[in-house]
């Protein structure tokens, strides 16, 4: 084996269990199945060692960064996370390709009346095809929504954390 | 790594609450000291402090409204909200308080003292959402901005079509509250009883939709239909009341530096003659509004500072028909507006902004003159 086997054994911990609140998963599954065409998948939440993750703009705890896997063999990477809006938190999901390519963006639990319509599929769909060398920019490449500043702004920033973190894995050749 | 990570299975576990102390109840003050308070509660507010200056007549200062948001989550699904405001330092008023339960994504059931939803304004005020330092008077005479009454309906989304609707059962306006009757100069706003013991005899209805399915561009449409309330001792009497059918249209976009909204209200009022002669009234049987406005940043869009400069055009009429009214048309009450100034958003949340009313309206020979406005509004 060579060293940066050594490397990536000693790096990452795959956590056996799954602690996500049911509601949460219910809707992680099925946006999976939708994506990836698949009904046998599992996802495995993977994080990494201390150092590593405080490096990271956005958090990678136990269950933030997954692999999704099908008989074996990697289909892609999903990450769940929260962020602000104005009054509350809320919940998204980003799906990755192998190749670390946004294949869709969702808000899974938005908890407050103001700047919900983030949730859009239409305004989400400005992320997809997108990877981690690509920046997000308020108002240039990213649409505002009359209503919603707020949560538009908090959802791009969370998106440019994450790629931002996954570009800083990549680099480790830890993804 | 695929097969590295493919070896481990996936189970699930339920996360057990491991606190030993959770029968004790704690008041609100031990919640404070805790830090548990944080959890749930939502602390918030907006704030305007205005400087009016007419033409030729002394100005005016204003703490215009100072307004903080309370609101607690008692878990995912139930939330109470409520606004308390002071609107020129001394007065009290509570702008919202309901309770809102969150079946699902796309149905919440509320109930409590709400904002009715008419307009762009009315829902979205806080004085960061809009520019110029006062709100249109599109949305003062017109839509009797902050319209709040106390009902209860559903609201919700369906992000696959971009649709938000709400629907409401409101209380109505007053017939007359005190000496104050319907009409004139502000068309109903005298009538708004904002669930301050708030007499009822006939629900109104009220429902919007706003469409945001088109990048940058966002659309509503409103109605509100119903009755004004009278009190027991003259409800049987002609003219103790109003029926009222209001519709709005609003659009908003926004495209990089250039932003643009517009909106059209109309109302159409009927037994007005008999309320006018019962009341000695002057509400016309039609109230009828609309403006543009365009604005452009002139600051890069990667700044977090904005400076809007804008310009936006009002035409409204609380006397657009009066025929069936029983009165004389009063074309004092047919105004148009140029407003035009800068916004400074200094922060997200705080804007100092200034602007410049050139007013008319359809008295020939009129001699109404323009007003300046300096002032700041706060949203956190």
């Amino acid at each position: 084996m060579n060293f940066k086997y050594i490397f990536i054994l000693l790096t990452i911990f795959v956590i056996m269990s799954f602690g996500m609140p049911k509601h949460l998963q219910k809707r992680v599954d099925k946006e999976v199945k939708n994506i990836f065409k698949t009904e046998t998948f599992t996802l495995n939440s993977v994080v990494f060692i201390p150092e590593t993750v405080n490096q990271l703009p956005a958090t990678f705890h136990d269950n933030n960064w997954f692999h999704i896997i099908d008989n074996d063999s990697l289909l892609g990477f999903a990450y769940i996370g929260k962020a602000k809006s104005k009054a509350d938190d809320f919940d998204y999901l980003v799906m990755f390709d192998t190749n670390l390519i946004i294949l869709k963006s969702k808000v899974l639990i938005y908890r407050e009346d103001y700047g919900g319509e983030i949730g859009s599929k239409r305004w989400l769909k400005q992320f997809i095809g997108k990877t981690y060398t690509d920046n997000f920019k308020y108002g240039e490449n990213i649409a505002a929504i009359s209503g919603a500043t707020i949560s538009v702004r908090a959802m791009t920033n969370a998106i440019n954390n994450v790629l931002a973190s996954i570009k800083i894995l990549h680099e480790k050749d830890l993804l | 790594m695929a097969i590295l990570v493919s070896g481990f299975g996936f189970s699930q576990t339920i996360s057990q609450d491991s606190t030993a102390t959770k029968n004790q109840q704690q008041n609100a003050a031990q919640n404070i000291l805790s830090g548990n308070i944080s959890k749930g509660v939502t602390v918030g507010g907006y704030a305007e402090v205005d400087y009016n200056q007419p033409e030729g007549v002394n100005g005016k200062m204003d703490v215009h409204r100072l307004v903080m948001l309370l609101g607690y989550k008692f878990n995912d699904r139930v939330q109470f909200i409520t606004e308390i405001e002071y609107e020129h330092v001394k007065e009290v008023f509570i702008e919202q308080a309901f309770l809102n339960y969150s079946l699902n994504d796309n149905l919440n059931i509320r109930g409590g003292l709400m904002l009715v939803p008419m307009g762009i304004v009315n829902e979205y005020h806080e004085p960061t959402t809009f520019n110029g330092v006062e709100r249109p008077n599109v949305d003062k005479s017109i839509v009797p901005t902050t319209w709040r009454e106390i009902g209860i309906g559903v609201s919700g989304k369906f992000n696959e079509a971009n649709l938000r609707y709400q629907a409401y059962i409101f209380n109505g306006f007053a017939s007359v509250i005190d000496t104050k009757v319907l009409g004139g100069s502000n068309g109903l706003r005298n009538g708004r009883q904002k669930g301050a013991e708030s007499t009822v005899n006939t629900p109104n209805f009220s429902a919007k939709l706003d469409y945001y399915g088109i990048q940058g561009l966002r659309l509503g449409l409103s109605g509100y239909f119903g009755r004004t309330q009278a009190a027991d001792d003259v409800q049987d009497i002609d003219g103790a009341d109003i029926g009222i059918s209001m519709y709005g249209l609003d659009a908003r976009y926004i495209n990089r530096r250039f932003s643009a909204r517009g909106q059209y209200i109309q109302a159409i009022l009927s037994d007005v003659a008999d309320y006018n002669s019962l009341n000695s009234a002057s509400l016309g049987s039609e109230l009828k509004g609309w403006y543009v406005e365009a604005a452009y940043n002139v600051l890069p869009v990667s700044r977090e500072q904005k400076l809007d400069a804008f310009v936006r055009f009002e035409k409204y009429d609380t006397h657009a028909a009066t025929k069936d009214a029983g009165i004389t048309r009063n074309l004092g009450y047919n105004r148009n507006e140029w407003t035009t100034g800068l916004s400074y958003h200094v922060a997200l949340g705080a804007v100092v902004k200034a602007d410049y009313q050139f007013l008319d309206n359809a008295i020939d020979g009129n001699n109404t003159k323009g007003q300046l406005n300096i002032g700041f509004g706060v949203w956190f």
